[in-house]
């Protein structure tokens, strides 16, 4: 399945991601709006690591064998047979945060209920890769595993 | 500092109903003029240090930012402006030699702005470029002097080595260590794929550029950085440097902080010491040493390669192009005095050198007059803006244009002049990995293609409208041409007759 | 093949579901004494609360079941198996089998206390049905004691404090949450909660006997003497593994059901066991315990699962992780959080209403309690499932973590699964 992978070599440590997932996951879809005015404000589900010298992206990994999964209390956080995406269904999350006490990449983010990438599912492309102003985010299909 | 003689040059406006704190700025800045407040969540901006390069306006989402020019006014002066004002207090502080980057700035004449181009009208038809086949490739090396055939139209002739180009523009010289090796490595696939050359420049050939050297035109500068025999060898043909439009008469130079361990390897120089080439060549003290150079590289690349002078355009220029090419160069660049630079001393750079428009006129004429004109293709460089000032050029007697400003401009460069602090924010003219990261050659070489197929395009508009279908027939087609608001020398100079005649 | 399964909680569901991905015939029963189809246990403390609805709590859509064809029988409590005949009986039913699996989970226990037993408003709090029966009881009047401050005790006192009047706790341990927490933190928790819930706590305390007035009790006493007006008590002091029936069957218990740590096979080669019932070796320091959290169930479900249909996932790593909020206030801790010895060692942050405290052996990550600093805690539980050697890492550990805490060959792995791009 294609996933978004983050070349360190590339990323300028601009952050612009984290600014259009926002605006990705808002009500108001506009990028003031949804960074300044919206309440409660929009999450990013991607994070930028690291400082000037090297710096990455980092985000869901969508894992085939999902550990968040497992760990849901709920049954909430599922991986959709279809696409492989791994996503949060908020209406069963209450937001217990087990799965992000399992993610072994600490993708998840704390909010209401649990936060983290659904790889824009309703869109083409994801907006962090749409965004990225040196195309340091590609998004595309290794073919292996990834867990 | 307790007393700070030079007030800042620019201000960064901040639309706070626009600015949504992401920080972006903070971090693109190499001059440090953005930080966010004490509780972390505030940007504000310091404009101190700000050189107006652009980045944090071009990358703000919300299109928060922009840049005014810092107006602290003095008493007015038509001859003591604040700019001769300010130099002379950074010369106070430092006692140095002032150093800028990029062409001079100064409002000297353009006279690309007094050409005026021809076009048909009812006699000689224009032609379609859209329809009609254009002819825009130029072929550069020394012609022979006659042409013979054989019955079956088979040349006769022996012909010296050619270069055959897509299209009448070429990269200009820069050097790795004045810019980036990702800017390099732009200009040297847009080249692959345009069909034309780019100049490496007195830096030596660094390693990663190997694939592109059938694109490459090295240089031989006074320093001869990186030259030996597979440098000469690996490359379309060889340039010897003698003279750089923005500083003619003294050598490359490259500051300490631009001298990365990679730049050290390619040029066999200490790392962070600067890089000063020698004013002249230290075996060239006369023409007859030129021509011994020229030979001798001719037989380190067996003959196979033209050889090309590079000069600036300075008084006598036309005498020493007719020198150069009975030295047995087979190309000869003039570099006019809006050339640009990564770094010169200001003086010698806003002072030093003629019009590229005059040299080039001038030299044409009297390579003609003597009957030698074929002897070599004459390129021009200095400032070309866009592409009327190519087909200007060629029309006043080029065979080929150089440009490098506005390839870097295409690239991101937004002429802020601070390019000999290695600070580039673009990632052009710096070293710096955290700075040279941000260009990415797979986006940045095709913005370069794009540019410079929108010229050959208008290029082709324009020469279609003249009612001619090939380079050839505008190259030294004065006729074409007229001039406006130019004064009689100036067009006894350029060769063109006036707006109206 | 016939697979039988007793429980439908955690680690009933998971066996089920690992059977079926592996054997796409076999018949599989699954036993429940409850009248729900599986749902999620640890959210009726939100049920409680009224953050969540009964029909939210559902681990899967009815529809599910039918679908993959798994037999989910409600109200039927298995009371004997015959391992002889491979049969279990319940109510005037009997299902054969030839594997079998024990999902029995958790039983309350109620320590002894005089006149407690039998009361109409003294209730455990242990599944859906506990949640219901005491937000049926509890009103804007009623004056509640909950005895027992871990974790299911403090779940229901924060969902009954926003519904009673007043909510007292009593514990027998010096701190609250003794489980999770350790001494240091304990202490500001407690603070918080009794400014944000208004609970009044009453530590190091038992309830000896209870007053009543007929099946109603009316107030409880304290080891202490104090007496405590009570118009609902909750019986929240901890849980026991539900072992009667494999005792009762002669497999092999000891505080839980003894199984292969690997396969979860009891003494019965075809019997399994899986979840709070079954005993775990827990990894970090090889102690055979009950490991009763979610996570571990569902791991050992589908272990036993995979085993039982002739698969061959098998339990690797055990060990405990657990996220909990109350109010607002955000735990998780992990590993060996109370250790002894002078094996471990710890490294403690404290920012403002934040805590972290990082507990080490040697140079290996074994143990963690966050309070409100809980980001990206996940990497910290793969640090410690994963063993890895602390001293090779860069930055400081206290900072969140995050990828740049690893060289670049080990980012490679982590953010690209090691293939070249």
């Amino acid at each position: 399945m294609k996933r978004i992978y983050a070349k360190e070599e590339l990323c300028v440590n601009c952050r612009l991601c984290e600014v259009y997932c926002k605006t990705a996951h808002s009500l108001s879809k506009d990028v003031l709006t949804a960074n300044k005015y919206e309440e409660p404000a929009p999450v990013s589900r991607v994070t930028v690591y690291g400082d000037k010298y090297i710096s990455a992206a980092l985000n869901c990994r969508h894992c085939d064998d999902p550990k968040c999964v497992k760990a849901c209390i709920t049954g909430a956080m599922t991986k959709d047979k279809a696409t492989g995406i791994v996503y949060v269904n908020e209406d069963k999350c209450i937001g217990c945060m087990t799965c992000l006490a399992v993610c072994p990449y600490g993708c998840i983010k704390e909010g209401k209920t649990a936060v983290k990438c659904d790889l824009c599912r309703n869109e083409d492309e994801p907006a962090c890769v749409k965004n990225c102003p040196n195309h340091a985010l590609v998004y595309t299909d290794l073919g292996g595993e990834n867990e | 500092m307790p007393v700070n003689y030079i007030p800042r040059r620019f201000s960064v406006i901040r639309d706070k109903d626009l600015c949504i704190n992401c920080g972006c700025c903070v971090r693109q800045c190499s001059n440090e003029c953005h930080c966010f407040a004490g509780d972390g969540k505030t940007v504000l901006s310091r404009s101190d240090e700000c050189v107006a390069c652009h980045r944090c306006v071009d990358l703000c989402p919300t299109g928060a930012l922009r840049i005014e020019k810092y107006v602290c006014d003095y008493r007015e002066n038509a001859n003591w402006t604040p700019q001769y004002q300010q130099q002379i207090c950074r010369q106070a502080e430092t006692g140095g030699v002032l150093l800028s980057g990029m062409g001079t700035p100064k409002p000297y004449p353009v006279y690309w702005d007094k050409i005026l181009l021809n076009a048909s009208q009812v006699t000689n038809p224009s032609i379609d470029p859209l329809r009609e086949p254009m002819e825009i490739r130029t072929i550069l090396g020394r012609k022979p002097e006659k042409l013979t055939v054989e019955k079956k139209g088979k040349s006769t002739v022996d012909m010296p080595p050619q270069v055959i180009l897509e299209t009448p523009i070429m990269f200009s010289a820069m050097s790795f260590g004045s810019i980036s090796l990702n800017a390099q490595k732009s200009l040297a696939m847009a080249a692959k794929e345009l069909g034309t050359l780019f100049n490496v420049g007195e830096g030596g050939l660094h390693p990663e550029l190997e694939p592109f050297t059938d694109r490459a035109i090295v240089q031989v500068a006074s320093g001869r950085f990186g030259v030996h025999s597979d440098y000469l060898n690996n490359s379309r043909f060889v340039e010897i440097k003698i003279g750089q439009g923005a500083k003619p008469g003294i050598g490359g130079h490259l500051p300490g902080e631009k001298v990365s361990v990679e730049v050290s390897d390619a040029r066999m120089i200490p790392e962070g010491s600067d890089a000063i080439s020698p004013a002249p060549h230290h075996d060239i003290y006369s023409i007859e040493d030129l021509r011994q150079l020229i030979w001798a590289i001719k037989q380190a690349t067996g003959n196979k390669k033209p050889v090309s002078v590079k000069i600036a355009a300075v008084h006598n220029v036309a005498a020493i192009v007719s020198g150069c090419a009975r030295a047995g160069a087979d190309i000869v660049a003039i570099d006019g005095f809006r050339g640009g630079t990564g770094a010169a001393p200001e003086r010698i750079r806003d002072n030093v050198g003629i019009p590229i428009e005059l040299a080039l006129a001038a030299a044409d004429q009297r390579l003609r007059d003597e009957g030698i004109r074929s002897r070599i293709s004459l390129v021009a460089a200095g400032s070309f803006r866009c592409s009327a000032d190519i087909v200007k050029a060629i029309a006043l007697g080029a065979d080929a244009c150089y440009c490098a400003s506005a390839p870097l401009i295409a690239m991101g460069c937004h002429m802020c002049r601070t390019c000999n602090t290695g600070k580039c924010n673009w990632g052009i003219a710096t070293q710096r990995p955290e700075l040279t990261k941000r260009l990415n050659p797979d986006i940045m070489y095709k913005r370069v293609v794009n540019l410079i197929n929108a010229w050959n395009h208008e290029i082709k508009e324009i020469m279609g409208g003249m009612g001619i279908n090939s380079v050839d027939s505008l190259r030294g087609n004065r006729l074409m041409l007229r001039g406006i608001g130019l004064n009689e020398k100036e067009l006894e100079i350029l060769g063109i007759k006036h707006a109206g005649e | 093949m016939k697979y039988v399964i007793i429980g439908a909680s955690a680690a009933g569901l998971a066996c089920a579901l690992q059977i079926r991905k592996e054997d796409k015939d076999g018949e599989i029963t699954v036993l429940t004494k409850e009248n729900y189809l599986p749902y999620s246990r640890p959210s009726i403390s939100y049920y409680l609360k009224g953050v969540v609805k009964e029909n939210n709590m559902y681990l899967r859509k009815p529809s599910f079941y039918a679908q993959n064809n798994i037999n989910i029988v409600t109200g039927a409590e298995v009371k004997s198996i015959d391992r002889e005949a491979k049969t279990v009986k319940a109510g005037r039913k009997v299902y054969p089998y030839d594997k079998l699996c024990l999902c029995t989970g958790s039983k309350p226990f109620v320590p002894p206390m005089k006149n407690v037993e039998g009361k109409s408003n003294a209730l455990t709090f242990l599944d859906l049905d506990s949640s219901k029966a005491i937000k049926a009881k509890a009103g804007k009047s009623t004056r509640a004691v909950v005895i027992g401050a871990g974790l299911i005790g403090m779940k229901a006192a924060e969902g009954l404090s926003k519904i009673c009047e007043s909510v007292d706790v009593v514990e027998l341990a010096p701190r609250v949450l003794p489980s999770i927490l350790d001494e240091k933190s304990a202490k500001s928790v407690k603070k918080f909660l009794e400014t944000e819930g208004h609970i009044r706590f009453h530590l190091g305390q038992t309830v000896t006997e209870a007053k009543s007035k007929g099946d109603r009790i009316t107030s409880v006493i304290l080891k202490n003497g104090k007496e405590l007006a009570c118009d609902l008590l909750i019986l929240a002091v901890g849980v026991r593994p539900e072992t009667a029936l494999a005792e009762k069957a002669g497999i092999e218990v000891n505080r839980g059901i003894i199984t292969d740590p690997g396969t979860m096979r009891t003494s019965d080669e075809n019997i399994y066991a899986a979840g709070d019932c079954a005993v775990s070796v827990d990894m970090l320091d090889g102690s055979k315990r009950v490991i009763a959290l979610w996570p571990n169930a569902v791991n050992q479900g589908t272990a036993a699962g995979s085993q039982m249909a002739g698969g061959c996932i098998a339990i690797e790593k055990s060990y405990s992780v657990n996220a909990i909020d109350f109010y607002g206030l955000r735990i998780c801790t992990c590993g060996l959080i109370n250790a002894q010895g002078d094996r471990y060692t710890d490294k403690i942050i404290r920012e403002g209403e934040s805590y972290k405290r990082l507990i080490f052996e040697g140079s290996r990550l074994v143990g963690y309690v966050l309070i409100n600093s809980s980001a990206n805690a996940g990497i910290y539980t793969s640090l410690i499932e994963t063993k890895a050697d602390i001293s090779a890492l860069r930055g400081n550990i206290l900072d969140t973590p995050g990828p740049f805490m690893f060289d670049r060959a080990e980012r490679e792995i982590r953010m690209k699964g090691a293939l070249p791009l």
